[in-house]
Parts: C-alpha cells; structure tokens; sequence
C-alpha cells in the first residue's frame, strides 16, 4: 500500500472517525476537522505537477482480486491529476462553505460529512484508478454517496424523489458500464486501461466493439446528465447548496465526461465514426437542450441545474469532435483544438458554476428563498454576492475578459472546424455543430443575464422575502470569492494553466499526439469566432429585453410530453402494472397453481420425449399377462373411479383401501411376500385412520358442487400418460447391470443376515432407514404441536 | 483421499441435538443453550471440514463401510463442504434470532428439534453421494419444513402449510419416480457412478434426456424457477421471521444445488437441450422474480420474490456451464444465501417493531434505529451487488460467463435487472427508513432489539467479508467449481479408481 493509496483511502478512513469527532467536540463545528483533509490532499496533488509535466504518470498497485485480475492500480497522469486538483481543490472551498451553511446546532453533521468524504474518496478513486472494476466499484460509490446526500434532509417528500430519481438513472448508468467493461475485458483479457490503450486494433475490429462502445457511453452519458439522462440533476438540486455546487457542478457529474477521456484513445480509432457522432452529437444538443429549458426555471438552483447540463454538454460535444483528430493523422492540430477547449472549459466551469452555486445558496440562505419572481434588488444590500455573481454569470455567458469567453471562444473554434473535417460525412450535416453550438450559446447567455439580473437588479420586493435580506457573513464568502478570482485571473493569464495542467491532460486523451505547445490567445484577430461572439451578444441582449414577449413558446412543449413525466409515469406504472401482471395469475388457490405446474409438466417432458425420440418399447423380458393381473387391473381402476365419483366419503375411503389392497395383492403375484405384508399394513392402518377422523370433521362434504372441469381431466390424464410412456420407456432401456448382485452376494456374508430386503434396510443401506425414521418422528412432534398449540392471530416477527 | 469420519458429522451433531431436545421440551432456557451451543459446534465442524477439503481433496464416509457404488457414500467436494459451513452459520443465526422472538408457546412444542432436524435434512442433501439418500435427506428437510411452517396453527399458516405441503408431496412422489426410472437405465444410485456409467456410452439414449428434464422439474419445484415458483410467495409469508428466514435462505438452495450437482455430474451430454432449456428458465425466472419484487408494498414479499430473482441468475450461470458463469454461480450461491438470511432477519426486526410489513405504514425509523437502517441498506446494496460487496463477484463473473458463450441478451437481462432489485430493497430504505420522527409504534419498546439485531449484523458482516475477501474466497470457489467442471474428480474421490 503506497502514500498514493492511503490518499485515496484516506476519506474513507476519515469518515470513520467522523462520528466520534462530532459527538465528543459538538461545540466546534464538525465541519473544520473535517476541512483539514481535502486541504492536505489538494497539496499532496500539487506536488505531482512538475512530474505530470514532463510525462512521468506515477504508478502504484496494490492486488485486491488477482486471480480475477483485479488490482487497485492507482495511476497519476495529466487527466487524473487535473481531476483529483479539482475534487481537493473545489471540496476544500466547498466544505469551508459549508461550515458557514449548515448550522451546528440544527443540522446532523455528522452524517453531511460522512457522505461528503465518502464522494470525495469515491471521486478520487474513480479518477485514478487504472483497473476498470475498481474504478466501477468507486463509481457507484459516488453515486450512493450522491444518493444520500440528495436526500440528506429525507423527512422532506422531494428529497426522496430526487434521491430515488438519481439513484436509478445513475445506477442504471454504472450497470451499463459494468457491462461495457465486461465486454471490453472480454476483448482483451484485461481490466488496466493502459493495456487496452495498448490494444486498441484488437478492440476496434472485434465484433463486440459498438456494443461494448454502447455500453460505456450509457454510463457516461447518464452520470454526466446528457439528454435523454439528464432529468435527475434538476431534481438533485434538492441537496444541500454546497453538496450541488460541489457534486452536481463541479465534480461527480464530471464523471462522464472524465470516462469519455479516458476512453478515448479506445474509442476514438472506430472506423465508422460512432464514437466522434455520438459523444458530440448528444454533447451538442444536449447543450442546447439544457440553455433552452434553463430559461423557464423560476428557482435560481433550477437555472444552474440545467445550466449544467448544458455545459456538460458543450464539453461532452468538444471531446466527441476532439476524437475525430485521430483520422487526420499528423494533421491533426486542426482539430485537437476541441480537446483542448474541453479540458480548458471543464476548469473553467468549476470555477464559475462553483461560485454562482454557491451565491445561490447564500441568497437563499440570507433572504429565505431562492425564487427568481420573489428576489430582486440584492445589488446594494450584498454587494459583494453581487460582484461575485457578475463575474460569475458573465464569464458563463462568454463575454470578455473572464475564462468562460476564452473558453467559449474555443468551442466555437472547434465546432467550425468540424465542417472542415471530411469523414464521417461530417462535410454534409456536419454545419450543424457551429450552427448548434451558436443558438446553445446565445440561450445561455439569456439565461445569464436572468440569473443576474431578476436577482441583483431591479427592485427589493422585501414583503416577499421570508428574510430581511443582509449581506452574508465572510466566511461564507471567503470561498466563492477565491473561486471568482480564479474566474478573473484564469481569463487575464490562461497561460499558466495551459502548459501545467491542460497539456497533460490533453496528451492523456490524445496519447497518439505529441502536443508541442499549447498558447491560449485573447485575441485571434477578426474571425468567425469573434463574430459569433458579437452575434451572442447583441441577440442575448434582444432577447432578454424581449423576454415576456417569446418565452410563450414554453407553452408549446406540453407538460406530459417532457421526460420528466415519462419517468413520473413509468415508475408507478411499472409497479401497478407488475402488480395486475402478477394478480392475474397468482390467485392463491394451489389447484391453478397445479394446473400451471402440470400442464408445464406435460409439454416439457412430452416435447422432450417427441424431439428426442425417446420412446422405447422392449417386450421381450415381459412375462405374459395372466388372468389375476387382470382382475387386479380392473379392481384398482373400479376403486379409483369410485374415490372419484362417489358422493359420500364413507365410500371413498373404502375404495381408497381397495385400491391400496389390490396393489398388495400385486405384489403377491409378483413374489414379493414382504412388501405385501408391509403394503397391506400400511394400508389397513390408514383406512382406519382416516375413518377415526371422521369424527372431527363436518358431515357434508360435497356440499361444495363440483363441477365436471375438462381441462382439468385432461391434465390429470396427461400426468398419467408421461408418466407411463416414460416409464415404459426406462424399463425397456437397461443399459446396464444393477448393483444388486451385490447384495444378493453379500447378505450371508459379510453382512449375516438371511433376508436380503432387512439387510439392505437395516445396513446396505441402513444410513437411508436411519433418517425415514427421523422423517417420522418429525411428523409425530408437527402433529403434537399441531393440536397442542394453536397461537391467536398476533404479529408475526 | 481416506475414508473422513468428518464428512457424517454436520449431519450427525444436528441429529443428536434435536434427540436430546425432544426430551426437554419443557425446559426452554437449557434448550436454548443446547441449540446455541450444538449449533456453534456445527459451524466449527463444518469450517474444519472446509480445511481438510481444501487441503486434502474431496472427502468421503463409506457408510457401514461398504464400498461404493453399493453401499451410501457422503461426499465432500467443496462446494458441498462450503454450502454445509453457510448452512450452519445461517442456522446458527436464526436460533439466536429465535430465542428473542419465536416466543414460549413454539419453544415449548419441538421448535429448536425440528429446527436441528431442517439443518440434519439440508447438510445431508448438500453431502449425500448417493441419488436415493438425496432424496430421503429431501424428505428430512421437507417434514421439518412442513412443522415449522404449520407450528402456532394460526389461520394464515394452516392454509399456507396444506398448499405447500402438496406441492412438496407430489414432487417427492415424482422424486422417487424419476430415481425409479433413472436406476432402471443405469442400474446404480451413486451419482459417481451413474456418472461414470453415463460416461461409458457412445450414445446418449433419448429417455436419459427426458429423466434429466424430470430431474429439473423436481428439484425445480424446490428451487422454484420458472414456471414451477407459484407456490413460493404464499407459503413463505405465512411462517414466523426466523422459520421463513430458514425455509427462504436454504430449501430453495438445495433445489439449486441439487440441479448444479445433477447437471455437472451426469447430466451434461445433451447440454445443447438440457442447458439452453435452462438458461431460457432462468432469465424468465430472473424476470418474474424482479416482477414480484416491485409489484409488493409488503417488505416480506419485496424479500421473498427476490429469492426467486437470485435462484434465476444462479441457474443462469448453471446453464452457461463455463468456468467463469459456474465460479459467478457458487460465488452468487454462497453470498445469497447468507444476505437473504440477513435481510429476512432484518425485515423481522422492522415487523417487530413496527407491527406491520406495509411498507405504506410506517416511515421515519432511521431516527430511532440507525444501526438498523445502515445494517439493512448494506445488506441492500449487497443484494443488488454493488461492489465491493458480496454480490458483485458473484453477479459479475455470471453475466461475463454469459457474455464469452455469446449469450449477449440473457446477460444484459441479467444485468439490467439487477437495477429492480436494488429499486425493489432501496424502496424500504426511502419509504420506511427515512421520513420524518412522527410516528410512534405501539410495540416497539416491548422487543429485544438489541439482541435481535445481533444475529443479522452477524450475517451481514460475513457477507461484507465475504465481499471485501473475495480473493481469499476464491480459491475455495476455485475448487468447488473444478470439481463442477471436472466430473472426473468426482468419480475418482468416490469410486477410488
């Protein structure tokens, strides 16, 4: 176990002593021990850097199933690192933040703690772990962790929604890539996803390939919130503020986007060009799709949840077009400029979306509500929430000079050299991507403006407030402050991230290029990107001005169409639905039961009986047919038709012992003396049993009209016919000699008996006699406890 | 490869136990200690045999030492000596569990006998070498199964007990037909040797095939796949916890077993029937099993239809027959086991306290009973087999076996549905565990819950174990599934050739 491990682990350690910190020390908030870790680790990465930088990926392992080849092999590598800088580095602020959040006095600390270390141990571990098991178990760890974190305040009905909602999809997700790892191991015989890296012409000719390919992006896809998957985070935002800023923002929605990175250099080689349409093509609309319905969100929270998902999309669009570079061989530059961009938007949104989250919670914590249509006029009253949220806000609109333009600047680049790509039919339909991408961003950029301005701007509608409104105190603000600085110094001196942390990372995701220099530039003289900027702008503007006048076309979209209800309805409905499904045949009587039974019973066996041509007569060990048998024959038939038709019990019990007489008497026929006596016995005693009983029980037992049922008859002769068919067909197939020679050998000696039935019962096979008359004595205590204890209905436990 | 007078005793001390018991019915504390401590022996005995298994081979008892295939031998291989060590710490648990809930009336008319009995019945099936045996130690099994299912002679078990009790009657009748049939072909009852003589043929005759769906559908009954289950749900419901914790957590296992031993050993030549009929039975099985479990509000039947959900991927596995799918099905096997225990003892627990098993009724028990709620959402998850815990290896390595034989549909079924069983068990953690503190139960003070809670935090920690060590587990699987695969050792352990 390395000093990288014992970092990975180290939440999870944490987490166990977390409790007894908050019960023993309940007077300082839980929060500042638990603030020291992510602090420390957010060091210990730091320290990686220069070794990133120059190539050097840092590789520990640890076996934890070797025979089922899995070891937790912890890498460091540009991408890895980026992530893990980012889970440290954002879970710092965010737990500082919400020490100043949750109050110590009201709130279960312990458990908000508990599960942030365990994402934040869980989303380290996703990050670096090179065997894919591994990363899968850390995986849905991140989504349980999620899961509890969501319905942290669980007496509240739409926290459990919310919760059960994320749960499922995303867990649906991690099934799905359960299953392209499956596959993928299947392929190549391994879990480390450096040797697929270095197995890639295996993996992209093996007819597995698409679906394994499916399955991985499913997981993706629905832990990033891509359309159609995406209906789980704006019902996540029920969370705790710092629990969305920090999982539903910046980091374990990331998740998706960092497997499509680390899958890339597998993927992206795919000849048909799956890979590059489908990461960018769901990436791209979905950005659309989340800046469109962003718009009609009257929850601040709301906003920034489809905002997200939004921006997960504009960075899942850049990796998917990104990919498409690897056809161009050395040409490549053109287009890893997308990749580029991804990496560069992923810091950035961190760090605007982190801040603007977190300002809405302190919004909602200093006024009581998050509502666009009851807030307004904050500007004065919190300036410097209001400074923060400007930064914030425009950077994500895209305007200069903040990260976010620079950001955007790129992904415009790359969408427009899409067109310039000539595979895939890219040349065709590909136009679509800048065309997209522009009517995304000008969607954003109103959304941006709402945020801000129905908050700050305007007038204080204090009688709506459930608060008087106050600025927030500074701790709360010490972390959206570093957080909207580094939006301010990222966008005047991109350059110090570019060579330390987005050229590892890029090379990680292109490991095939050699990625020579990377220079972020402000200005890029008059090109189309700049004036899709100034179109954003001017057309942001118009719009936002206009808003009362288009946003009816909201009202286009009906309710019951969105995907939201379709989950609403198909929850429940799968219940009711299993539930009839189940009632139809499950009626509790055991006479449908058995009828299912046999009639299950009948088709198999004589199915199996016709397609093998397993019947079988032999007639030529069979003695004649003598008159007694015949007699026999008819008197057991006479019986059974009498139990059957007779309407007094008396009767049927008389024909029962006839029957069981008439069998007796076979065996006497057949020499078997023994068995006769005993069959005979047997019989008389039941006979009278059954007739003592009599006593007890009611005196019309017909008065239950019994109908003639024909398929009933048809089952009962249908038993009875594969049963005979088959066993005239086991008796006319001896293959081989019974071991009953032995026996008759060794009766006298070495067992000394002189009945060889007794020696077989009593020691050939004793051990058999032993347990009958355990089976027995078992009887004998259930029919004692029968009519001794008769408990009254109680609860059962 | 000696003669191990080991081997007879998981089944013995069982045997001698309940004797002892029958003869102081009246005396419940020394009856409870009498079952607690012969239980913990069992465990102990079970794990030494497991060693020696591991260490040494297969072992056997040659009973009254006459020589196989003519007398009965006991076997074990490892996956049987691994089912006996899971058997009698289930055992174990439930008898702790008894003692806190099962109440005087029970324990003064034979519980804890009959309750040694049902453990004598599912060791011996899991030893037995011998086809016949196996059916006897069914009957040991079934009769215990049938008095705790009847014992408290309340309404709802009186009429549970007389469905459960024809259903088991006619497939034993079919039981002792199908052994009929199969020794009039192959003349012997040792499975090695009935193994050995299969093996002899150059030609599999037609009716060998029909006796294996025979076989199937018997031991089906017991296990209750598809379409042979109906009986299932109502009868576990009706019992008290601790007894539907047994019959839930073992029968049906046996039936299982029972199938994997016949399936691997000697009915293996027509695979291209036999198996792929078993592998459609077991995805519809998994599928009607997932349908039952999300249909309910009822937490007893959220769990009880989930036994029917594991038996069909376990069969899956069966039915794939390769190395990887048979080493999933023994890992899925062994992990079912102990978690379905675990949660039945759980969802007691939760009835006892809360009076009711509608989940519609009660919300909130995560304020007053944390340890229970964390205990049961791991066990939860287990089930659902999120890793680390002990259901993923076991889940994982069926759906690959399934996946390297082609099987592409059945295991993405297998896999897909795994995300109802976690809907199903997380359905009790949102709905009843968490909720507002606003409801008070009028028994909930009046029950041991402490000491209730022991036995399921036992079971559970295992299954924990049994996840986190999955290394060290498998090399016994390993085994177990070489034998499965390998019916040569098999022959060889018992006939000694």
């Amino acid at each position: 176990m390395s000093v990288l491990h014992i970092a990975i682990l180290s939440p999870f350690l944490f987490a166990i002593i977390v409790p007894y910190i908050y019960k023993r020390l309940r007077q300082i908030h839980t929060g500042w021990f638990v603030l020291l870790l992510p602090i420390i680790l957010f060091i210990y990465f730091l320290q990686f850097l220069p070794q990133v930088k120059e190539g050097e990926g840092i590789v520990q392992s640890v076996s934890w199933i070797p025979s089922l080849n899995v070891d937790f092999t912890a890498k460091i590598d540009g991408l890895g690192l980026l992530f893990a800088l980012l889970i440290t580095g954002i879970g710092s602020l965010v737990v500082l933040y919400s020490i100043y959040y949750l109050s110590k006095d009201q709130e279960q600390l312990n458990a908000f703690y508990v599960y942030l270390l365990l994402f934040l141990g869980a989303m380290l571990g996703v990050v670096l772990s090179d065997n894919l098991i591994v990363l899968y178990t850390f995986w849905e760890f991140t989504s349980f962790s999620s899961f509890f974190l969501i319905g942290y305040w669980h007496h509240r009905e739409r926290s459990r929604y919310g919760a059960q909602k994320s749960m499922l999809i995303t867990v649906f997700g991690g099934l799905s890539l359960l299953g392209g790892i499956i596959l993928l191991y299947i392929m190549t015989g391994t879990f480390s996803i450096q040797e697929m890296v270095a197995n890639t012409s295996t993996i992209i000719n093996h007819p597995l390939f698409l679906p394994a390919m499916i399955f991985i992006l499913l997981g993706a896809f629905s832990k990033s919130a891509q359309f159609p998957f995406y209906i789980w985070l704006p019902d996540a935002m029920e969370a705790p503020t710092p629990v969305s800023a920090y999982l539903h923002s910046a980091t374990m929605v990331k998740a998706g986007i960092y497997l499509v990175a680390r899958m890339t250099p597998i993927f992206a080689y795919d000849a048909n060009g799956y890979w590059v349409w489908l990461v960018g093509g769901v990436g791209i609309f979905t950005l659309f799709w989340g800046s469109f319905n962003a718009i009609k969100q009257t929850d601040l929270k709301g906003i920034l949840a489809y905002s997200t998902v939004s921006q997960l999309g504009l960075i899942m669009s850049l990796l998917g077009v990104g990919a498409g570079a690897v056809h161009f061989g050395n040409d490549n530059q053109l287009f890893i400029v997308a990749t580029i961009a991804a990496v560069f938007h992923l810091i950035n949104h961190a760090t605007f979306k982190g801040s603007l989250f977190m300002v809405a919670g302190i919004i909602d914590h200093e006024t009581g509500t998050r509502d666009i249509r009851r807030l307004g006029g904050l500007m004065t009253i919190m300036p410097v929430s209001f400074t923060i949220a400007f930064i914030g806000t425009f950077s994500m609109a895209g305007i200069p000079p903040f990260n976010g333009f620079l950001s955007k600047e790129m992904f415009f680049t790359g969408m427009l050299r899409v067109v310039k790509m000539d595979i895939f039919r890219f040349d065709s339909i590909g136009f679509l991507f800048p065309v997209i991408a522009w009517i995304g961003s000008v969607f954003t950029f109103v959304y941006s403006m709402i945020l801000l301005w129905k908050t700050f701007g305007g007038q204080v509608q204090r009688e709506k407030l459930p608060k008087t409104p106050h600025e927030a105190p500074f701790g709360m603000l010490i972390s959206p402050v570093i957080l909207a600085s580094l939006v301010v110094i990222f966008g005047f001196f991109p350059n110090i991230l570019s060579d330390r942390i987005i050229a590892p990372a890029v090379e990680t995701i292109m490991p095939m290029f050699a990625i020579d220099e990377i220079h972020i530039s402000h200005w890029h003289g008059f090109q189309p990107e700049l004036y899709m900027t100034i179109g954003v702008i001017i057309i942001g503007i118009l719009l936002y001005l206009t808003l009362g006048k288009w946003t009816r076309i909201y009202q286009l979209f009906p309710n019951k169409l969105t995907l939201n209800q379709l989950y609403d309805v198909l929850l429940p409905s799968l219940e009711t639905g299993s539930n009839m499904f189940i009632r139809t045949h499950m009626t509790g009587y055991i006479r449908t039961y058995l009828a299912y039974i046999f009639t299950f019973f009948i088709a198999i066996l004589s199915f199996t009986m016709w397609s093998k041509h397993a019947f079988h007569f032999e007639s030529t060990n069979l003695a004649d047919i003598g008159l007694y048998e015949v007699l026999l024959f008819l008197a057991v038939i006479i019986g059974t038709v009498t139990i059957l038709a007779s309407k007094s019990r008396l009767t049927s019990i008389i024909a029962l012992g006839a029957v069981g007489y008439a069998v007796s008497l076979f065996f006497v026929l057949f020499r078997a003396p023994d068995l006769a006596l005993t069959q005979l016995v047997i019989e008389t005693i039941s006979v009278a049993l059954f007739l003592l009983c009599f006593y007890f029980l009611p005196r019309n037992f017909h008065l239950e009209k019994t109908r003639f049922k024909l398929t009933n008859a048809l089952i009962s002769v249908g038993v009875g016919l594969v049963v005979t068919l088959i066993a005239i067909s086991s008796y006319s197939t001896k293959l081989f000699p019974s071991i009953s020679q032995y026996y008759v050998d060794h009766t006298y000696d070495p067992a000394g008996g002189e009945n060889m039935v007794n020696v077989i019962l009593v020691d050939f096979r004793g051990f058999d006699t032993l347990f009958e008359i355990s089976v027995l004595a078992i009887a004998g205590l259930g029919v004692y406890g029968l009519i001794k204890l008769r408990l009254a209905r109680r609860k059962e436990g | 490869m000696e003669m191990n007078n080991l081997v007879v005793l998981p089944i013995f001390v069982p045997l001698l136990t309940a004797v002892i018991l029958m003869f102081i019915s009246k005396k419940i504390n020394i009856q409870r200690w009498i079952s607690v401590g012969a239980s913990l022996v069992t465990v102990m005995i079970a794990g030494l045999l497991v060693h020696h298994v591991s260490t040494d081979g297969i072992q056997t008892l040659d009973i009254g030492s006459w020589p196989a295939p003519f007398g009965i031998t006991l076997v074990s291989d490892m996956l049987s000596s691994l089912l006996v060590l899971t058997t009698s710490i289930i055992g174990f648990a439930v008898i702790l569990y008894s003692i806190y809930s099962i109440g005087e009336g029970r324990e003064k008319h034979f519980y804890y006998p009959i309750v040694q009995f049902l453990i004598v019945g599912v060791n011996g099936a899991f030893t037995t070498g011998d086809i016949f045996n196996l059916f006897v130690f069914f009957e040991v099994m079934l009769m215990a199964s049938y008095v705790l299912l009847v014992l408290g002679g309340t309404k709802i078990q009186l009429r549970e007990t007389i469905k459960y009790l024809t259903v088991n009657v006619i497939s034993s009748s079919l039981f002792v037909i199908a052994v009929a049939y199969l020794y009039s072909i192959v003349g012997t009852l040792n499975m090695a040797h009935i193994s050995q003589r299969i093996g002899l043929l150059e030609e599999i005759p037609g009716i060998l095939t029909v006796i294996a769906i025979l076989f199937l559908i018997v031991f089906g009954l017991k296990g209750a796949i598809f379409p042979l289950y109906f009986w299932l749900p109502g009868s576990y419901y009706a019992p008290p916890v601790p007894v539907m914790t047994l019959l839930g957590a073992l029968l049906t296992k046996v039936g299982i077993y029972s199938i994997a031993r016949t399936y691997s050993l000697f009915f293996y030549h027509d695979q291209s029937y036999t198996h792929d009929l078993l592998l459609v039975l077991a995805v519809v099985t998994v599928l009607i099993g997932v349908v039952g479990s999300i249909a309910y509000w009822d937490i007893k039947k959220i769990i009880i239809y989930n036994i029917i959900t594991a038996i069909g991927v376990i069969l899956y596995g069966i039915s794939v027959a390769t190395t990887t799918s048979m080493t999933g099905s023994v890992y899925y096997l062994i992990h079912d086991m102990i978690i379905k225990a675990a949660l039945f003892l759980l969802i007691g627990i939760i009835v006892n306290i809360t009076g009711t098993s509608n989940l519609k009724k009660f919300h909130g028990l995560i304020n007053d009973y944390p340890v229970l709620a964390w205990v049961y959402f791991i066990a939860a998850i287990s089930l659902a087999g999120i890793p680390p815990f002990s259901g993923f290896v076991g889940k994982w390595l069926v759906i690959q076996g399934g996946m390297e034989r082609g099987e592409l549909i059945g295991s993405v079924i297998i896999l897909l549905t795994s995300l109802l069983v976690l809907y199903s068990v997380m359905k009790i953690f949102i709905y009843g565990f968490w909720g507002g503190k606003d409801q008070d139960y009028p028994d909930q003070h009046s029950i041991s819950y402490n000491k209730l809670l022991i036995p399921a935090i036992l079971l559970t920690v295992i299954a924990v174990l049994y996840g986190f060590g999955s290394e060290f587990v498998y090399s016994y699987v390993a085994q177990a599934v070489d034998t499965l695969m390998n019916p040569e050792i098999y022959i060889e352990a018992v006939l000694k050739e």
